[in-house]
């Protein structure tokens, strides 16, 4: 049991954030909601654009890299 | 030279910070520019990442520095004008599952900034208490008082204040959940 679980259980507590006592079954389902949510824009398909920015970014700096005093004009 | 590791791990991320920004600023459209100014500061200061850390929470560091910083305002104006993301955003699922999504993002949308980012982060990015304590620069305990406060939150607006409320009859439950608890003691 971690030390949330611990605390959560304990009804008796005089810790004012824990004075409410969720059941466990309430919990569960919130869990359950909250990674529906996350997992659905992570499953969500990724614009181009971000792999776009990354490939120019890597071009830019290989052009830097590569470039003599010379070539800089 | 950034190493192809560093930016393989930068795409690998990109569906976490997504989903991580949208939470945040309640927005698709802001999460997405939230997202790409994240992937340029990761890849301006590569070398501050160290290898062998959790590449995860030191981008979320970022964009969530990025957000309180420069989004926050923003977010709200967006919010007032089109609604949260909640009410916007297309899902994939079934009919039933889609409007419990929409009512439980409706939800989260309620809750206060510092409790729903670190619901988030404990609840669904698969980060430890620890790695949310060092992202928010607060203590564990600040960070499970808070996801605990959200957890009662959430339940509160979802009106699920214990199981036989996960009917869906909303009305009322609340106003039965004291009373119960008032009988019953607990």
């Amino acid at each position: 049991m971690t030390n949330l679980e611990a605390a959560m259980a304990d009804p008796g507590g005089d810790n004012d954030d824990f004075d409410m006592v969720l059941d466990p079954k309430v919990q569960e389902s919130i869990g359950r909601s909250l990674k529906a949510h996350y997992d659905d824009i992570v499953n969500a398909p990724v614009p181009d654009k971000f792999l776009v920015l990354l490939a120019q970014l890597e071009a830019t700096e290989q052009r830097a890299a590569g470039a003599s005093p010379d070539d800089l004009k | 030279m950034i190493s192809n590791d560093f930016k393989d791990g930068l795409i690998r991320e990109i569906p976490n910070l997504r989903a991580f920004a949208a939470s945040l600023s309640g927005s698709i459209q802001l999460a997405d520019d939230l997202v790409q100014d994240t992937l340029l500061k990761a890849w301006g200061n590569s070398e501050k990442f160290e290898p062998g850390t959790s590449l995860r929470a030191w981008l979320f560091t970022i964009l969530r520095n990025t957000y309180y910083s420069l989004y926050r305002k923003r977010g709200r104006e967006v919010q007032d004008s089109e609604g949260t993301y909640a009410e916007r955003m297309a899902t994939q699922g079934n009919q039933e599952s889609h409007l419990d999504l929409a009512d439980f993002r409706k939800a989260l949308a309620k809750l206060p900034e510092e409790q729903r980012e670190v619901l988030i982060m404990v609840g669904a990015t698969g980060l430890s208490y620890e790695e949310a304590a060092d992202i928010c620069g607060v203590a564990i305990g600040t960070i499970k008082s808070r996801v605990n406060r959200a957890r009662t939150k959430l339940a509160e607006l979802l009106s699920i204040g214990s199981v036989d409320d996960l009917s869906p009859d909303r009305t009322s439950t609340a106003a039965i959940q004291r009373a119960r608890s008032e009988t019953v003691g607990f």
